[in-house]
């Protein structure tokens, strides 16, 4: 048993006296150049600005047929609706909590695992 | 010393250049010495060294200071190290986490002066063992040892469960160990 301890005693002298390896050279001008060169991110990109032109334009693209439809296809259109919502009502109430707790189910497996993860980070 | 690291740090992340070459020349020695441990060769650990530091750079707005700044450079380099080699991160994962015995943060053993008395051959043999390792003892033995992370810290760093890191530096010592009694067996034949 003694022999053990003064095993692990010399091991963790090798261990900590172990010392820090020289630099061959410093890089902090290296880095420095390569940091000029390479611009940071920018949080919005001209590409997010493009896909937000495209989504704008589609809802106002909707927005200006659904005012200039002619008022015969628009009541045909409001008919068809109150019939879908009627036989939503009569034939598939069950969707309703369906949805509902799949939703739920969807949005728990999406976030516990991360609040989990932080807690966890939190804990270390 | 920590409030200047922290106002560099904050100075550098609104795009102080100055600021950030201070941060570079602080801890440029630890990154390249973590990244001499596991990949052993000096050139490919400066090119680590540079390539950890200009992505933290780029990361830098998301530090949040969470951790220490040098275990968040350690993460980056550790990152670059699971690209570079590949096997790294499974031999990690693949060490398990069967040590259950807790292992003492630091030996009481190595206050004890009459221990520290060893001979300067027995060290120098051990610390040629501990480069002749494989990769992943190295990165753990480094990490606790050369840069006196705790084994929480070590976990976070590698984002390796605790039992893992425990498991891991176990058996590195383990092997260590076997060659002692190898060495001392060699002493008393001969």
């Amino acid at each position: 048993m003694d022999k053990h301890l003064k095993q692990d005693a010399i091991i963790e002298d090798a261990l900590q006296s172990e010392p820090l390896a020289p630099m061959p050279r410093s890089i902090t001008a290296d880095v420095m150049a390569r940091i000029q060169s390479n611009r940071r991110p920018a949080l919005l990109t001209w590409r997010d600005f493009g896909l937000g032109f495209v989504i704008l334009s589609c809802f106002g693209a909707l927005w200006y047929t659904w005012q200039n439809l002619p008022p015969i296809l628009l009541a045909k259109l409001q008919i068809q609706g109150i019939l879908l919502y009627q036989n939503f009502l009569v034939n598939s109430r069950w969707l309703v909590p369906a949805l509902f707790f799949g939703s739920a189910a969807v949005l728990a497996a999406l976030t516990i695992p991360l609040l989990l993860k932080m807690t966890m980070d939190h804990r270390r | 010393m920590a409030e200047t690291e922290q106002s560099l740090i904050q100075r550098a992340q609104q795009g102080d250049h100055d600021a950030f070459a201070a941060l570079v020349d602080e801890h440029q020695r630890y990154v390249y010495n973590l990244a001499l441990r596991v990949v052993k060769d000096e050139n490919e650990a400066l090119d680590l060294t540079q390539e950890t530091f200009v992505r933290a750079w780029t990361a830098l707005p998301n530090f949040r200071g969470q951790s220490q700044f040098r275990t968040w450079l350690y993460r980056i380099t550790t990152n670059l190290c699971y690209n570079r080699l590949p096997n790294l991160r499974r031999s990690l994962n693949d060490l398990g986490d069967d040590v259950m015995e807790e292992l003492p943060e630091t030996s009481s053993e190595l206050h004890n002066p009459v221990r520290k008395i060893e001979s300067n051959e027995t060290r120098r043999y051990l610390q040629q063992a501990i480069g002749a390792l494989e990769e992943n003892y190295r990165l753990l033995i480094a990490l606790r040892y050369q840069h006196e992370l705790s084994y929480e810290e070590i976990a976070s760093t590698l984002n390796l469960p605790l039992g893992t890191v425990k498991t891991g530096i176990f058996r590195a010592k383990q092997q260590l160990r076997n060659l002692l009694n190898r060495l001392e067996e060699s002493w008393i034949n001969t």
